[in-house]
């Protein structure tokens, strides 16, 4: 149980998916305008990410890596993520409407979003087991989701703040997500020996 | 210039997220409405890039009813609002519970020393039972009427995503 642990530390708060690796830097400055929105984003990363994860392991073990087509990765894992979100849309429409509207804006917008590409990619570099690989997913979204409602938190703050004008806007935010980034970087070495 | 006093929001509607709906169509005492591009994605106008445009299937299937005491007229924009906390529970009920059954089954079949595929087959039944469990609790949640949207206001200039008025377009 300690291997999934640090596995879920390492990928959610040491090796952060926005504040170390600096993927899915579009959503994170574009839809953290309100916590909600980037709860609802998050959630639906966090769900995505971990699904398109299981099939690209699928498709690495059992067709990518035995016949040799390493070169077709990023294409495969492409359609994969979008075979992912319509998969979920196409679930939440049926299992339950009335969530669908209210949170089915934020599918399309993860198609486009490249954390979960860059996931996908990662876990192909570690080299994991099945379910290390899901976890891993599962924590790396996890960790981009808790960054973009502390960042959402923050920016909520900063708009009531008196801001000079010369910041105001993305200038501040970007300060701010720097100065988050360092906040982060307090995890390093965390689990290592 | 004498300005008309725009109806600003009560107090009731603190702790909403507010979108604009578009009237549809008015059947008697119900109207139907088709939401406009909500402020998820930053560039909330790049239609083009989502394929969220007026009248797409995306939209379309986002349509919702609303009893009509308001007199809605058809291609009015009116303001509805979801309360936060229903966002916050419906995200974590759609996505959470799914995601959370699907990891437990499947470490408990790797722990208990299965392989790979069996970790992935005990994976993916957790996620089908997740989504079960999600159907079950998200129609206990519309048939208290908590996912509802609420009628706020009707639209006016401000509430023009991006400082575009998009009724002028269309």
């Amino acid at each position: 149980m300690q291997d999934i642990i640090l596995l879920i530390v390492g990928a959610a708060l040491v090796n952060n998916v926005i504040l170390a690796r600096f993927l899915g830097l579009c959503s994170f400055m574009g839809v953290t305008t309100r916590v909600d929105t980037a709860i609802g984003m998050g959630a639906a990363c966090t769900f995505v990410i971990t699904v398109s994860s299981m099939g690209d392991w699928a498709l690495e073990e059992f067709l990518l890596k035995p016949y040799h087509l390493g070169y077709l990765r990023t294409v495969t894992f492409i359609l994969v993520i979008a075979a992912a979100v319509q998969f979920t849309e196409a679930v939440f429409r049926k299992f339950s409407p009335s969530l669908f509207k209210l949170l089915g804006i934020y599918l399309p917008l993860i198609t486009t979003n490249c954390a979960v590409l860059g996931v996908t990619l990662l876990l192909v570099e570690g080299k994991y087991g099945f379910m290390d690989s899901t976890v891993f997913a599962f924590a790396s979204s996890l960790g981009y989701s808790l960054v973009m409602v502390l960042f959402a938190g923050l920016r909520e703050r900063v708009a009531l703040a008196d801001v000079p004008r010369l910041f105001a806007g993305p200038p501040i935010g970007f300060i701010t997500a720097s100065l988050l980034a360092l906040a982060f970087m307090g995890f390093s070495g965390m689990g290592a020996r | 210039m004498a300005l008309a006093a725009p109806d600003f929001p009560d107090l009731a509607s603190r702790g909403l997220v507010e979108g604009v709906a578009r009237v549809i169509s008015v059947d008697g005492g119900t109207a139907w409405l088709e939401p406009e591009q909500s402020t998820a994605c930053g560039s909330c106008h790049s239609a083009a890039v989502c394929g969220a445009k007026p009248g797409s299937a995306r939209l379309v299937a986002r349509r919702f009813q609303m009893p009509n005491d308001h007199d809605f007229r058809v291609g009015e924009r009116i303001v509805v609002g979801t309360p936060e906390e229903t966002l916050r529970s419906a995200s974590l009920t759609a996505y959470g519970i799914p995601l959370l059954l699907m990891l437990v089954a499947g470490v408990t079949v790797q722990k208990l020393g299965g392989s790979d595929l069996q970790a992935m087959a005990a994976t993916v039944a957790g996620l089908f039972a997740g989504l079960v469990v999600v159907r079950l609790k998200s129609q206990k949640l519309t048939a208290r009427g908590a996912l509802a949207p609420q009628y706020l206001r009707r639209a006016f200039g401000s509430d023009a995503e991006c400082g575009l008025d998009r009724s002028s377009k269309d």
